[in-house]
């Protein structure tokens, strides 16, 4: 096979999976790493994706099967990219492949091996709202669905005490601790960057009062415990209580004045939750803080009035700085400036947080290792010299989805098939 | 008949992309599912017609469960709401023909409910049991 | 002949084994079946989708010479591909074949050992039979045209005439008007980039320069007929419709743009034409055209007002584009002169980008008056607004400019005819999906792209473009066959009445009606396998391959019995 017509893609999120499909069909050998043990990325955490309310699950898990499934797709999870070295049409990648110690050809996926484990660890998948064991797969429905050992924790690699419970509960004889980390080694003609992004740590924020009190969430959380696969197969309870919220605020925003940009899609998600919250507990309050209502395009404004004229109260605030969340044991309450410049207070049971979307923390050093340029936020930067482009800064090399900037999951697709056409050109001339 | 010893026969066709899918995860996460209800996969709920559904009693079954995607999700664009409309309209005829409509029942599961299917299936498989037996059942349609 | 059926039944490690008796399902299905034309061959194996399982299975076709296999095992969804790919290994066609979940559906969620053994001989029962009246099915390959026509010479029609053209796949563009380059190139400057309007006309150039790409002026399209890779297709001559040309391409690409509402109709403005009222599009094109913004005096204005959000809440949705130029709009005044006094009247601000609150934090530093308003309406020039603490004002400017809402091109309504495409309810092009398919469309081989799906910029139109053109690269090679799906649907010639309700129910337009024999045909090509045309005949002439009302009705009495 012609190694120059190649390609990797690194993570497999929508934008990398989608990417890899296109290029499948055409004989293609694609290489898709990931560093998660399991593929979807984002999107599969959410139980229902804006603007049609559909079933992530759904929409994802028939793109993750067809991946998995496919002759032309090598998928390499829990690797990460090492090296790129070389040009347009003539890449050398090194990529780390780190040991899964389960055999994916022997392992079934029977969850025979988790109830044996003695470890019991915070699941970070999860947004640590549940635990796992130490052999795990992050939530049920994963795909791959075989399990991988955490070595930081697991007694057998950390010698705590002697272990091997896992290995006799396994029928296949698929467990195997001796795997050892691997360099992988492949020759590509181009390569897409489709790492996604990171969500914006809103403990850096005191004013939110995150992590001091449990009725305090991120979006991202919310969305697990919106979750029917997640961490109260989506019951909407208050952090380690049994307590359902009577009340919500949910604080648009947040990260934006950091970060100075608008991330463009937590309107569109909050409004999401403000429905998810409706739909499960009707007599809930909803309010909405916000500034700005940024729903473009065609169908996002008609998605967002629907639900919040109907099932939120909207408070427009003055000002993000004198937006303070305080809280005691048994209440939060948001402290504000209305339109009006008055103070007022409102007491709540539960905040959502509608974080921003920022740079992967691995994006600088992937910058460096391939030679391509970040924005000043960090987010990666296409060829600025073309309008409309997904080529970095670097031929042969292109960025789709979020690793671009933050972005809901239409612009990340069409970012991914543009990418496509960007690697066609390059490697079929 | 001893009305005990009912054991009522329940067919379910399911949607390949969403419900089958929902009923999947049910299994992989080893939820209880009543025997008595049998899954038979199509690809799209608006294969599903009057023929098949009105053979299907016809022969004995007790109840049918028609499960596909959610209104907007169907794989096929708009499939399940061509399924709703042909479900609505037997509906309308079963009491004609002497058949409870409650035999019939139409439902939306995603592939993320599994644990919903499960509650979807066992709740009709005991409304069902409620109900009795069929009571047009012919035995020699086909 | 005699059907020689294998059974076998994969033990899964102890997931199946423990949780059903499999000596006795098999023992019972082949006790059932086997008959004088049957012959039934029952196995286990402790892990079929394992290396060591395919080639048992293998082995087992060849050797046993089957004519039909069921495989009892998991879920279809996970392993149905593996033993597809296994009997494609060996003569036995793969829709012989049929996969039976009694791992999902049986073995896991039927505690009590004896239902579920009960439970998995219906289910394997039910393949049996069915599997008995499956029927080969031989997948058949297309020859296709690489080609592509585009419609609409807009920069998203042009980019992807650029992107797809090549020695190997001609591209043909039809522009309805007498110029290229759409709307774009009335626009100064084309931000968020640092590109200006040499950029598109640079672009008009390259394309009208490649060889490979055919460009028709004041041609629209008259009729459309085909599929993904054979499309057959007239075109006419705006000036002289009788002036016809007929391509043939293997995919269409719509880039038809949009228009700019009437915002009179909107009850909050009024003004008369004589007043100093511009919409923004009359803006960018005195600028481009006169160089420098002047009232129609020909005096340059000293205080100018802006209202963003024109029609924003009659139409239901956000234009997506207007607070970025409206704020560059703001800055091409200030720009003329610091001097010039600019107002700008938001509801909201709209900047989804990451680059665009750059725009946003320069066009405050350049000193214009960014005004958020709760309502605001326009009287000649007067514009009168409350403010968000519930305060109203009122100003009179020299020069008022408002952003009109992006709606679909004209042609819109009329091209959806021809093509035989949805509109949505905004009137615009509808996409096969909103957020995983954006540029396809319920046809196969025919996109949308660029504004003619929905509000947006340039970037973002472009980005389309080369999104619709990496989807065409790879399904439509050059010099490659097609392999269409081959669980269709066909007609019954025979029964059909000719009532079209199945044309009707098609979501794909796959179905067509042949005029001579009155019926209803199927093409097998466009077809997806749902099989509403069936559920919708009335005369029951349409049977779904692989899924037919026999198929069906097998895997209903063993669930009966
Ligand atoms: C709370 C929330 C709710 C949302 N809801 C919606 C919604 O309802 N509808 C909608 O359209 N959008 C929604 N979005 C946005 C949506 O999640 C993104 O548009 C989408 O996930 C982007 O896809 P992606 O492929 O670019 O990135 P991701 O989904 O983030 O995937 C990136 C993948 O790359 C992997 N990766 C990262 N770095 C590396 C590396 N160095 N090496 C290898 N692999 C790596 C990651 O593990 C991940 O699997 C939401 C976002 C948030 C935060
Ligand atoms: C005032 C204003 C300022 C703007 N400023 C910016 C900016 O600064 N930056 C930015 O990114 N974007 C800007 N935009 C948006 C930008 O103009 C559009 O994104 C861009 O023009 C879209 O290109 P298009 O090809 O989709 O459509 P169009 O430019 O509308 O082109 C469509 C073409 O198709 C042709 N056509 C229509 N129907 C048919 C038919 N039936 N058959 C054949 N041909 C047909 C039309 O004649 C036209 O030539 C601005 C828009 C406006 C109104
Ligand atoms: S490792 Fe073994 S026990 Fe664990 S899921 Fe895989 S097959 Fe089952
Ligand atoms: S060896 Fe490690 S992973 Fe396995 S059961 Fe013990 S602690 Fe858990
Ligand atoms: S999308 Fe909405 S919540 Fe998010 S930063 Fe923009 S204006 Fe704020
Ligand atoms: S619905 Fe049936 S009878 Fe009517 S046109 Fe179609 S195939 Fe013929
Ligand atoms: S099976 Fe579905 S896609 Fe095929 S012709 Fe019938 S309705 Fe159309
Ligand atoms: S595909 Fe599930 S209902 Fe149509």
């Amino acid at each position: 096979m012609d190694q120059q017509k190649n390609v990797l893609v690194i993570g497999a999120g929508i934008a990398g999976m989608k990417a890899c499909l296109l290029l499948a069909k055409t004989g293609k050998q694609v290489y898709l790493v990931e560093k998660l043990p399991i593929i979807g990325g984002k999107t599969i955490k959410n139980e229902e994706s804006f603007p049609n309310l559909e079933c992530s699950t759904c929409m994802v898990a028939p793109v993750q099967q067809e991946i998995l499934q496919h002759p032309n797709i090598k998928t390499l999870t829990l690797s990460e990219v090492e090296k790129i070295e070389g040009d347009i049409g003539n890449f050398t990648i090194i990529i780390n492949k780190k040991a899964r110690y389960v055999s994916d050809t022997d392992c079934i996926g029977c969850d025979m091996c988790f109830d044996p484990c003695p470890v019991s660890i915070s699941n970070e998948w999860e947004e640590n709202l549940m635990n796992k064991k130490a052999i795990y797969v992050p939530c049920s429905g994963s795909l791959p669905n075989v399990p991988t050992i955490d070595t930081e924790h697991c007694y057998h690699f950390n010698g705590k005490q002697e272990c091997n419970a896992c290995v006799e509960a396994c029928m296949f004889e698929a467990i195997n601790f001796d795997d050892k980390d691997e360099k992988v080694e492949i020759q590509v003609g181009a390569v897409i960057i489709a790492t996604g992004s990171d969500i914006y740590d809103v403990s850096l924020l005191p004013q939110f009062g995150y992590g001091k009190h449990p009725g305090i969430y991120t979006s991202m959380e919310f969305e697990r415990l919106f979750a029917s696969n997640g961490p109260t197969s989506g019951e909407l309870t208050i952090r380690n209580s049994e307590k359902t919220p009577k009340s919500i605020a949910i604080i648009h925003c947040v990260g934006r004045k950091e970060q100075d940009y608008c991330s463009g899609i937590c309107c569109m998600y909050s409004a999401k939750h403000a429905h998810f919250i409706k739909h499960k507990l009707p007599d809930t309050k909803i309010y909405n803080f916000y500034r700005d209502i940024c729903v473009p395009g065609k169908t996002y404004q008609k998605f967002v009035e629907k639900i919040n004229d109907i099932e939120t109260q909207m408070i427009y605030h003055n000002s993000m700085d004198e937006l303070n969340i305080l809280h005691n044991e048994n209440e939060i309450t948001i402290e504000y400036i209305t339109g009006k410049s008055k103070k007022e207070t409102l007491t709540v049971d539960m905040v959502i947080l509608a974080s921003a979307l920022n740079p992967g923390k691995d994006f600088s050093d992937i910058s460096k290792m391939a030679k391509i340029d970040l924005d000043k936020n960090g987010f990666f930067i296409t060829n600025q010299e073309k309008v409309g482009s997904v080529e970095s800064t670097k031929p042969g090399i292109f960025i789709a989805g979020c690793a671009e900037g933050p972005k809901d999951v239409q612009t990340s697709v069409i970012q991914a098939e543009a990418a496509v056409s960007g690697v066609m050109s390059c490697l079929d001339s | 008949m001893d009305e005990t010893k009912f054991t009522p026969k329940i067919v379910g066709f399911l949607c390949n992309w969403c419900t089958y899918a929902a009923a999947d995860l049910a299994g992989s996460s080893k939820t209880e599912i009543s025997p008595l209800f049998s899954v038979i996969r199509v690809m799209c709920s608006s294969r599903i017609d009057h023929n098949l559904l009105l053979t299907t009693f016809f022969n004995g079954a007790d109840g049918i469960l028609i499960a596909g995607c959610h209104p907007g999700d169907c794989h096929y664009d708009k499939g399940n709401y061509y399924a709703r409309r042909r479900y609505a309209l037997l509906k309308n005829v079963m009491d004609t023909l002497k058949l409870e409509p409650e035999r019939l029942e139409l439902s939306w599961v995603s592939a993320s409910e599994g644990k919903r299917y499960a509650d979807v299936v066992n709740e009709f498989s005991k409304k069902i049991e409620q109900l009795g037996p069929n009571p047009i059942k012919k035995s020699s349609v086909f | 002949m005699k059907k020689k059926i294998g059974v076998y039944v994969c033990e899964c490690g102890p997931n199946i084994a423990d949780k059903v008796d499999i000596d006795k399902i098999i023992e019972t299905v082949v006790a059932a079946n086997n008959s004088e034309n049957v012959e039934i061959i029952g196995d286990r194996h402790k892990l079929l989708c394992s290396a060591a399982g395919k080639v048992f299975l293998e082995e087992e076709i060849k050797n046993k010479e089957l004519t039909h296999m069921v495989v009892a095992a998991c879920s279809p969804r996970d392993h149905n591909s593996t033993f597809i790919n296994v009997c494609k290994k060996t003569e036995l066609n793969p829709y012989l074949y049929k996969m039976v979940n009694i791992r999902e559906h049986c073995a896991w969620i039927i505690p009590d050992k004896d239902k579920a053994t009960n439970k998995a001989i219906e289910y394997i029962q039910g393949g049996v039979a069915r599997v008995q009246y499956q029927t080969e099915l031989i997948e058949k390959k297309l020859d296709t045209n690489p080609d592509v026509l585009v419609i609409g010479g807009g920069i998203a029609g042009i980019e992807a005439a650029i992107s797809l053209a090549g020695k190997k796949r001609k591209v043909t563009l039809i522009e309805r008007s007498a110029v290229l380059g759409g709307k774009s190139v009335f626009l100064k400057e084309l931000l968020p980039s640092q590109a200006g309007k040499e950029y598109i006309n640079k672009r008009i150039k390259d394309l009208t320069d490649n060889e490979n790409i055919q460009v028709f002026l004041n041609t629209e399209i008259e009729k459309i007929i085909g599929f993904l890779g054979n499309f057959e297709i007239i075109l006419s001559d705006v000036t002289n419709k009788d002036k016809k040309t007929e391509i043939k391409t293997g995919a269409t690409i719509v880039a038809t743009g949009f228009g700019l509402s009437d915002v009179t109709e909107f009850s909050n403005i009024n003004y008369d034409t004589k007043d100093e009222v511009y919409t923004s599009l009359e803006i960018e094109k005195m600028l481009s055209e006169k160089g420098k913004l002047k009232l129609s005096s020909g005096v340059p204005p000293k205080k100018v007002g802006l209202i963003h959000c024109v029609g924003r809440d009659e139409k239901k949705y956000c234009s997506q584009i207007c607070c970025n130029y409206m704020m560059k709009i703001a800055n091409y005044f200030k720009k003329q002169s610091a001097k010039i006094e600019v107002k700008e009247f938001y509801k909201d601000l709209c900047l989804p980008h990451k680059d665009d609150q750059k725009l946003f934090n320069l066009t405050k530093k350049n000193g214009v008056d960014l005004v958020r308003i709760k309502e605001v309406s326009l009287n000649g020039t007067k514009i009168k607004y409350s403010r968000i603490d519930g305060t109203i004002e009122e100003n009179e400017f020299d020069m008022v400019v408002v952003a009109p809402p992006i709606i679909p091109s004209d042609s819109t309504k009329n091209l959806s005819e021809i093509l035989d495409i949805p509109l949505d309810e905004f009137g615009f092009f509808q996409e096969a999906h909103l957020s995983t398919n954006p540029v396809g469309t319920s046809t196969d081989g025919i996109f949308i792209i660029g504004n003619a799906q929905g509000p947006r910029g340039i970037s973002n139109s472009i980005l389309m473009a080369h999104a619709a053109s990496g989807q065409i690269r790879t399904q439509l090679i050059p010099g490659e066959q097609i392999v269409p799906e081959v669980k269709v649907s066909e007609v019954l010639e025979a029964f059909c009445m000719g009532c079209k309700n199945c044309i009707d129910v098609c979501c794909y337009g796959a179905i067509y009606f042949d005029e001579i024999k009155g019926i209803s045909v199927v093409n097998e090509a466009i077809c997806r396998g749902c099989g509403n045309c069936v559920a919708s005949c009335p005369s029951g002439s349409i049977r779904l391959k692989h899924f037919t009302n026999e198929q069906i009705y097998q895997e209903v009495i063993e669930a009966l019995k």
